[in-house]
């Protein structure tokens, strides 16, 4: 080595050592410096990976035979990535072609400037798997046409972003949906079964932490499904009940109608159609169908004052406790007094002396008013809250509404009340929990508690939900005392309700609707509830057309649409006409 | 004085044989670090292989979830009761009045079951493990067992 040049050398080296030393030391003060040390694993945490959220697939839900009705299905979000876009007009023209989508507003969101605030917009949810396809093969076609073109007018679809997710989807549509309920866009369930059992259904979504280092690379852990729902209902059933309800709502010119199907003996629900309904694939024409009050699922959610079908639950009562007997004679003068308001009959007539078959029969208010009266308010009250009037019945569909049952003590509860309550004014119930009510009548005094939901599917497993007694509000013998009474009532007047072959209990019920100025004479409620074949009890039907503007009367309007249901009801329910259920059974 | 330098010089190599030593020295070292180089990158990339791969397949999960949860869908709609109605009037049926139906007892005939979609839950049995001890005990605690088990049988036989 030259002399001469030695000393470069050495101002280098030494600048090298210097330099190596400098990071020495600063590697030994980050090191051992516990403040820079967390500061500096904070910055890398940033850097190593995303927590993001694992959502279950949400569990499906079935009718009692297994048939789907509400899955999933993939639908996409359609996005902008505002600093890819070449070309605002292309994609506003082809989404307003090919998705419908307003030009304008599409135009505005892709000519937006990005920023570091803003470098995405979402411009439609729920696309279509098929629409998807059919943007993808146009996308392709611009592309293979324009590959060589260059410029600002170039058509282009460049910034143009679509990302797959699982939707709710109901495959029947209308069918049952007030029962169903619906999911958002958030996966939250609203209304029926979905809002009730959404934390069920909806699983546990768990938070994984996704590495961005591919040697760190782990497998995410299998989340299971949300739990699946097998209902009581038969969607043949329901169908059908819908339909019939469709018709009887347009040709009775009613605003709105309300049927429940049960079996008695067990409280599972067969079917609940109400009016109006929607296709629940489309959840956001929500507040378009059911403006205003209009409930959801009137099922649950309505409570109206029934009229005359209470009297059952008045009769039964009275029977129970021995205040009356079948053979008791009244001699209804057309009127009576109760706590100084004065009640008459549905016709203003008189209808001197009767038995209880009689007042049940022509529907009597002043014979009720009369034998609630000798029941006492204490009793009457007591069998009312037995019979669950004014209580949740506890069924699993959300928004139920209680009702409402003044009793004595109440600020707003009169003498008279006692009078009016015992013909199904001045309280007022759900159709279901009408429904609940009266069943203790059809199945020998024992009031099942109703349920929607038959199974529950989790982790592999199917856990059945046995059937639960609410209560036996009355005794087995008033029951059937009850039952004969009203089958015959029915044979007796022909009713409109009759099924040929089939021995049917039931009652009428015509309701005045109660306004700010009083009870309207010109609207009704008019109500049917009727249960068979009597001696074994597979069904109870119950009928609520409201303000029917064809004829104000439940045995004009309500009785018919009852037969109509029963008529399918025996059947899709294989039940045979009770000459040859008999005969069966005596061979057995 | 001259005789230790002489002998000194005798086994004292020539500085290219230095050089030399120094340079192998120095390859020897080179290729040992290309060589542990080579190792790491190879096992680093194969696991970044694995770990891409792994991630892809994760997405294939995601897409076949979405496919399957769609092919379900697809068969509720086209087995749906509205679906079911349309196809089965098209093929000329129509629905029963009850005073079209006549009931026939049918042997045999058994009627539609309920969805049983998943087994019942199994009884709850006491967890009990599948594994002879042998494999989930240590050398030590096998030691222990056995000398207190030989400890206890010379007891019973004093």
């Amino acid at each position: 080595m030259n002399n001469e040049n030695a000393w470069r050398f050495t101002i280098i080296g030494s600048i090298v050592s210097l330099l190596a030393g400098i990071v020495l030391i600063q590697l030994f003060r980050i090191q051992f410096n516990p403040k820079e040390v967390e500061h500096f694993l904070e910055q890398s945490k940033i850097y190593e990976g995303d927590w993001r959220p694992v959502y279950p697939i949400r569990g499906r839900i079935y009718d009692r035979y297994g048939h789907e009705m509400a899955g999933n299905t993939t639908v996409y979000e359609l996005g902008i990535q505002l600093n890819q876009v070449k070309n605002p007009h292309t994609i506003a023209l082809t989404l307003n072609v090919l998705l419908g989508l307003d030009y304008a507003e599409v135009n505005e969101i892709a000519s937006r400037e990005p920023s570091d605030k803003l470098i995405y917009a979402v411009v439609a949810n729920n696309v279509t798997k098929e629409q998807i396809e059919r943007l993808e093969k146009y996308k392709e076609e611009i592309s293979r046409v324009y590959s060589g073109t260059r410029g600002e007018d170039t058509p282009s679809l460049a910034g143009l972003e679509y990302t797959p997710r699982l939707a709710r989807s109901y495959p029947e549509q209308e069918i049952g949906a007030g029962i169903l309920g619906f999911v958002n866009q958030e996966g939250q369930g609203f209304y029926g079964v979905e809002a009730w059992y959404d934390d069920l259904l909806a699983g546990d979504p768990q938070w994984v932490f996704i590495p961005r280092d591919p040697n760190r690379a782990e497998d995410l852990p299998n989340i299971p499904d949300g739990a699946s729902l097998v209902l009581t209902i038969d969607r043949n059933i329901q169908a059908s009940v819908e339909e019939i309800l469709d018709a009887a709502v347009e040709n009775n010119g009613a605003t709105s109608g309300t049927i429940v199907v049960l079996d008695p003996q067990t409280g599972e629900i067969l079917a609940a159609a109400t009016t109006p309904r929607m296709d629940l694939n489309r959840y956001w024409d929500y507040s378009k169908i059911f403006t205003g009050e209009t409930p959801f699922n009137r099922v649950v959610s309505q409570a109206y004052e029934p009229g005359s079908v209470y009297k059952v639950l008045t009769m039964a009562s009275a029977l129970d406790k021995g205040a009356v007997k079948p053979d008791t004679t009244f001699i209804d003068t057309g009127m009576i007094e109760v706590g100084g308001a004065y009640i008459y009959n549905w016709n203003s007539g008189a209808w001197g002396p009767q038995d209880m078959q009689g007042c049940m029969q022509h529907s009597l208010n002043v014979c009720l008013a009369w034998v609630a009266t000798q029941l006492g308010a204490k009793d009457f009250y007591s069998y009312m809250r037995a019979f669950g009037i004014g209580h949740l019945t506890g069924v699993d569909m959300a928004g139920e509404n209680p009702g409402r049952l003044k009793i004595p003590g109440d600020a707003d509860w009169y003498d008279a009340d006692l009078g009016t309550n015992a013909f199904g004014q001045g309280v007022s119930a759900t159709p279901l929990q009408m429904a609940t009510a009266i069943s203790a009548v059809a199945n020998e005094g024992k009031m099942m508690a109703p349920h929607i939901v038959r199974s529950i599917i989790e982790n592999g497993e199917q856990f059945n939900n046995e059937p639960r007694l609410l209560g036996m509000p009355i005794k087995k013998e008033t029951a059937q005392t009850l039952t004969d009474i009203l089958s015959r009532s029915l044979e007796e007047e022909a009713s409109d309700a009759l099924v040929e072959g089939y021995r049917i209990a039931g009652k009428t019920g015509t309701a005045e609707i109660p306004t700010p100025y009083g009870y309207s004479s010109s609207a009704t409620n008019a109500s049917f509830v009727g249960w068979g074949p009597v001696d074994d009890p597979q069904f109870l039907v119950y009928v609520w057309l409201e303000k029917p503007t064809s004829s104000p009367w439940g045995s004009i309007v309500a009785s018919p649409v009852f037969r109509q249901v029963v008529e399918r009801l025996v059947v899709l329910m294989d039940i045979p006409p009770d000459r040859i259920r008999k005969a069966l059974t005596a061979n057995n | 004085m001259n005789s230790v330098r002489s002998l000194t010089q005798a086994y004292s190599q020539a500085p290219w044989r230095k050089q030399v030593k120094l340079i192998v020295l120095s390859l020897l070292l080179v290729v040992f670090v290309a060589l542990v180089a080579g190792v790491y990158l190879s096992v680093t990339a194969r696991a970044a292989t694995i770990g891409r791969e792994i991630l892809l397949m994760q997405v294939d999960i995601d897409e076949i979830e979405l496919e399957i949860a769609d092919l379900n869908n697809q068969l509720a709609v086209i087995t749906s009761s509205t679906e079911m109605e349309k196809r089965a009037r098209e093929l000329g049926f129509e629905p029963i009045e009850l005073d079209q139906s006549f009931y026939l007892v049918v042997p045999g005939y058994t009627p539609r079951e309920m969805a049983r979609l998943a087994p019942p839950p199994s009884p709850a049995t006491p967890v009990t493990s599948a594994m002879p001890e042998g494999y989930d005990e240590s050398l030590v605690d096998w030691l222990r067992q056995r000398i207190l088990t030989a400890g206890s049988i010379l007891e019973e036989q004093r």
